[in-house]
């Protein structure tokens, strides 16, 4: 740490009260530090601009809490939160909403009737009928506020930062590291290999479990692979598929990337799209990101915690 | 015969009134004036469906999903694409016109797209409460064995399943398509859907469904994939066609299940 801001120097100072000499990092010292001042710490050296509009932020818990321990994950599940608290972490990073919606807010939000797309023309739908208190936000609140804990949202920016952490992050969990192709973090030469192997190293590596489904010839040959984790659109598989042979991606739309894959393969390229999930994408950069957090708060414990593939598969 | 007196047709046949406001239901390739041999309808103008349609005889096709990997069809997205332009010389060669029918089907009743995929996954329409509801009451059976059950039904070979496979569920809520009904009313345990945006939607079903088998609550979300939930309506959309267009051929041709997951093979 070069440059401490006067409230950093102010919560270190307090901390010094109890261990004199603290300005090197002590668990002391570290324990001064608030949930608002990391925010305002990682908003400082993301190296990002940070945006007006943005889903980053604080989404749950006081802003004043002192931090204990971080723990950064791809989704902040009820799963995830608890082993946070096991492992003492009282503020967890996610890359993802706590809350199931964009908006992430801690009650649900108001029904709708059912049925997707435009309304119908005939009668409308009835609307659900009022229930009991929701059980899952019930016990997902009780949790949170039993345990005093924050939840900082940090996706936009993140996913922003050269070179992209979430491509890093999981070329470095399938040990594709070393064949980056120079000075693009989403792509890699790697040694042939068949996209059913590819899978198979996928599904290892990451701890997929019914999560992966993939377009494609399960014997092609596949040495250049594209990197899209997250969630993509249209135009950045047009733009990375007719320099590789196979793309891994977090989450698409089937009517974009999934047939626009399968009408390469049907026009006789070569090529397949493998579809690993958003969350199971995002964890390896959530892995980063931990790493990254060490040193701007340095002291503090943060370790990151992987939600695992939500899927499965009938047998 | 052509196609644009099959499109006025179907808007007279549609038992609504056609929405001219609408960017999806219009005409992708071709146009009225293309004479007409043969209907294929389908969930997706897919290359493959484009060799199919035309060496069955026909040159309509009549998808209700995209053509150019977009929803509006915009071609200015895709037109630096190679495959683009070998997709459009096959549509060239072949003649064909391509009208799709999407918000349209939605807005008929009833909606095919529900009918197809009940009949799909082995939903049996007697179990619909109420009917025309889109909620099931099925006997009571565990998660994990009505996804098998719906595996076997339907051959889905990429279904994802999230939830307690040993959860007991008796009320189902089909979705079709994309970004269905939220799962967390009281009144079901269990939603199906076709394909849905796993976080940052307006309800987020699967981490919902995740955080439920934590907190002990029963819920399941089945997602079949797109296609599998959308287009097995294209044959009841085939047969409806049929009966106002009795000169030409019409039949379901199949896009298919364009997914395989590793413990499929």
């Amino acid at each position: 740490m070069t440059q401490l801001s006067r409230r950093e120097f102010a919560a270190l100072a307090a901390g010094a009260a109890a261990a004199p000499f603290a300005l090197t990092q002590t668990p002391a010292a570290a324990a001064a530090l608030t949930a608002r001042e990391l925010l305002e710490r990682i908003t400082a050296q993301i190296g990002v601009t940070w945006k007006a509009d943005t889903v980053d932020g604080l989404k749950v818990g006081d802003p004043s809490t002192v931090v204990t321990g971080v723990a950064t994950t791809a989704m902040a599940t009820l799963a995830v939160l608890q082993q946070a608290v096991k492992a003492g972490a009282n503020v967890v990073i996610s890359s993802q909403p706590t809350f199931y919606a964009k908006a992430d807010t801690r009650t649900p939000p108001a029904p709708r009737g059912p049925g997707g797309g435009p309304p119908p023309a005939g009668p409308p739908a009835p609307p659900p009928p009022a229930g009991p208190p929701d059980a899952v936000f019930t016990a997902k609140n009780a949790f949170v506020d039993q345990h005093k804990l924050v939840v900082i949202r940090l996706h936009d920016h993140w996913k922003l930062r050269e070179p992209d952490p979430q491509a890093v992050g999981l070329a470095r969990a399938m040990g594709w590291t070393k064949h980056q192709v120079a000075g693009d973090p989403k792509r890699y030469d790697v040694a042939p290999l068949t996209v059913d192997a590819l899978v198979g190293a996928i599904a290892k590596n990451l701890g997929a479990a019914g999560g992966i489904r993939v377009v494609g010839d399960p014997k092609t040959s596949v040495r250049k692979i594209g990197l899209l984790p997250g969630s993509t659109p249209l135009q950045a598989s047009l733009k990375l598929m007719p320099e590789v042979d196979a793309i891994v991606a977090g989450e698409v739309r089937e009517w974009e990337s999934v047939e626009y894959a399968r009408d390469q393969v049907a026009a006789g390229h070569k090529k397949a799209l493998i579809l690993i999930g958003r969350v199971l994408s995002e964890d390896p950069g959530m892995q980063a990101c931990a790493d990254w957090l060490k040193t701007v708060v340095p002291g503090v414990p943060v370790r990151h915690i992987a939600v695992g593939d939500p899927y499965w598969r009938p047998a | 015969m052509k196609a644009g007196e099959i499109v006025d047709r179907i808007k007279k046949q549609l038992g609504v009134p056609w929405r001219d406001a609408t960017y999806r239901d219009t005409f992708k390739s071709g146009g009225p004036d293309t004479e007409v041999t043969g209907i294929a309808t389908s969930a997706f103008v897919t290359i493959d469906v484009i060799r199919k349609a035309a060496a069955a005889g026909l040159n309509m096709i009549i998808p209700h999903e995209d053509t150019f990997w977009n929803d509006r069809d915009d071609q200015a997205v895709v037109a630096d694409d190679a495959v683009y332009q070998q997709k459009l010389a096959l549509l060239t060669k072949h003649n064909i016109v391509v009208f799709r029918i999407h918000d349209h089907m939605h807005a008929q009743r009833p909606d095919f797209t529900y009918v197809g995929s009940a009949r799909a996954i082995g939903l049996d329409p007697k179990h619909e409460d109420p009917p025309g509801s889109h909620r099931f009451v099925i006997p009571e059976t565990t998660l994990a064995a009505l996804a098998a059950d719906i595996t076997r039904h339907s051959g889905a070979r990429a279904l994802r399943v999230v939830g307690d496979p040993k959860a007991r569920i008796s009320r189902i809520r089909l979705g079709v398509g994309y970004a269905s009904p939220p799962i967390n009313p009281s009144d079901i345990d269990v939603l199906i859907s076709g394909e849905q945006q796993e976080s940052d939607g307006t309800f987020d079903s699967q981490p919902y469904a995740l955080d439920a088998v934590t907190a002990g609550v029963v819920k399941g979300i089945i997602l079949l994939g797109h296609t599998i939930s959308e287009e097995a309506g294209m044959l009841e959309m085939a047969q409806w066609i049929k009966g106002f267009v009795p000169e030409i051929p019409v039949q379901l041709v199949k896009a298919e299940e364009p997914m395989w997951s590793p413990t499929s093979r």
